[in-house]
């Protein structure tokens, strides 16, 4: 009985334990500060267009939408989509990534609404 | 504007018309009269406009991810909806379910469809909403809006009559096969948008075929809508999605052995063999 006492406390500080590494490791909050990069949508056109950004690097990309219309921030080479209603601000996170070029496009207005994310290599 | 609307809505409208086909094919099979595809038809487009209508907010949600988390929620009860439908499915075809088990069949499939029209059809209104504040893109978009729209139907018409046509024996196999890649697909997906949301972890890349089956062409939206592709998916995707098929391959066992074992699923003595 006391054996079993023993052994329930023992699992269980060690279920807290584990709990509280795996939170320490993937809470964005504890981790290191992500970068935040502003991108802005304006007259259906992405400012600025190109954007550099370190490699295996995390970033928070802050969509801001200043046309009255929605818009929606696709990129097959990032793997994001998503929908930004008119003048309204959305968060999306990308990488870490390798060194290359990422485009991403307005689906709503492909032929205008278009840029890059640059990753660079760091120094 | 018109070619674009074309492929927009096109891609929006397949993934739900896939959905509808098998499940009708289902209902066919089980003598099920059409009736709930009206339901969920009319409560997939109230649920579209309700969530277009409140994109913008839902948006703001969860420091600005609320749009993934809700994508992600929804994906998650389409395949728990999907589990309970195919371990139904896997019964019936043995035994004789009783009214209420019927009843929980046919509420699954309502949602599945009502639930995947929501996360789709809210994408359509949104972007007609924002043509319609342009005058000049009105025309060119609405057709466009049509031909994709008849393009998508058109598909899942034919995957319908296609599921019919094959022998008795295999419409359900191959119908059960769609939906556990279906299941595989939102799985992925989920994972997809909690990864966008940072949720979830970033994971390294499976595989990059992005060269060589492009995910905007043609095919990479066709593979894209039927198998879930994608030229970049992370490790976490691929676990996903193969977690995804194995519920719907778990559920269509367990569907099978409370068949074989009556009394498993039958409290009330309601399972009739």
């Amino acid at each position: 009985m006391k054996f079993e006492i023993i052994m329930i406390n023992k699992f269980t500080r060690m279920l807290a334990l584990s709990l509280i590494a795996v939170m320490t490791l993937y809470c964005p909050h504890v981790v290191a500060k992500t970068p935040v990069l502003e991108i802005e949508i304006k007259d259906h056109l992405f400012f600025p267009a190109t954007i550099e950004i370190p490699a295996n690097t995390k970033v928070k990309l802050l969509i801001i939408n200043r046309d009255s219309t929605s818009e929606e921030f696709e990129s097959y080479d990032l793997n994001r989509e998503k929908v930004i209603a008119g003048n309204r601000k959305a968060v999306i996170f990308v990488g870490p990534l390798s060194v290359g070029e990422y485009e991403f496009f307005g689906e709503f207005y492909p032929k205008t609404a278009q840029g890059k994310i640059v990753v660079i290599a760091n120094e | 504007m018109f070619l674009n609307s074309v492929i927009l809505i096109f891609q929006e409208t397949l993934e739900a018309a896939i959905l509808m086909s098998v499940l009708l094919v289902f209902a066919r099979i089980n003598g099920i009269r059409p009736t709930w595809i009206i339901f969920a038809i009319a409560a997939g487009l109230v649920g579209a406009l309700i969530f277009a209508f409140n994109m913008a907010d839902i948006s703001d949600w969860f420091d600005y991810v609320g749009q993934e988390v809700m994508n992600a929620l929804i994906q998650l009860i389409i395949i728990l909806c999907l589990t309970v439908f195919i371990a139904l499915q896997s019964l019936r075809s043995r035994v004789t379910v009783s009214r209420h088990q019927n009843l929980i069949y046919i509420t699954c499939m309502v949602a599945v469809v009502s639930l995947a029209m929501t996360r789709e059809g809210s994408e359509i209104f949104i972007y007609i909403g924002m043509v319609l504040q342009q005058p000049e893109y009105i025309r060119p978009t609405l057709t466009g809006t049509g031909i994709g729209a008849g393009i998508g139907i058109s598909c899942g018409t034919l995957l319908y009559y296609g599921l019919l046509g094959l022998p008795p024996r295999w419409a359900p196999v191959c119908g059960a096969t769609l939906l556990a890649l279906v299941s595989g697909n939102f799985a992925s997906q989920a994972i997809l948008n909690l990864t966008q949301a940072d949720w979830l972890p970033y994971t390294k890349i499976l595989w990059d075929s992005s060269v060589w089956l492009p995910e905007g062409s043609l095919q990479g939206h066709l593979l894209f809508a039927f198998f879930g592709y994608e030229a970049t998916p992370s490790i976490l995707q691929g676990i996903a999605y193969i977690a995804g098929m194995l519920f719907i391959g778990l559920s269509a066992y367990v569907g099978y052995r409370a068949a074989v074992h009556g009394k498993k699923l039958q409290p009330r003595g309601e399972l009739v063999k």
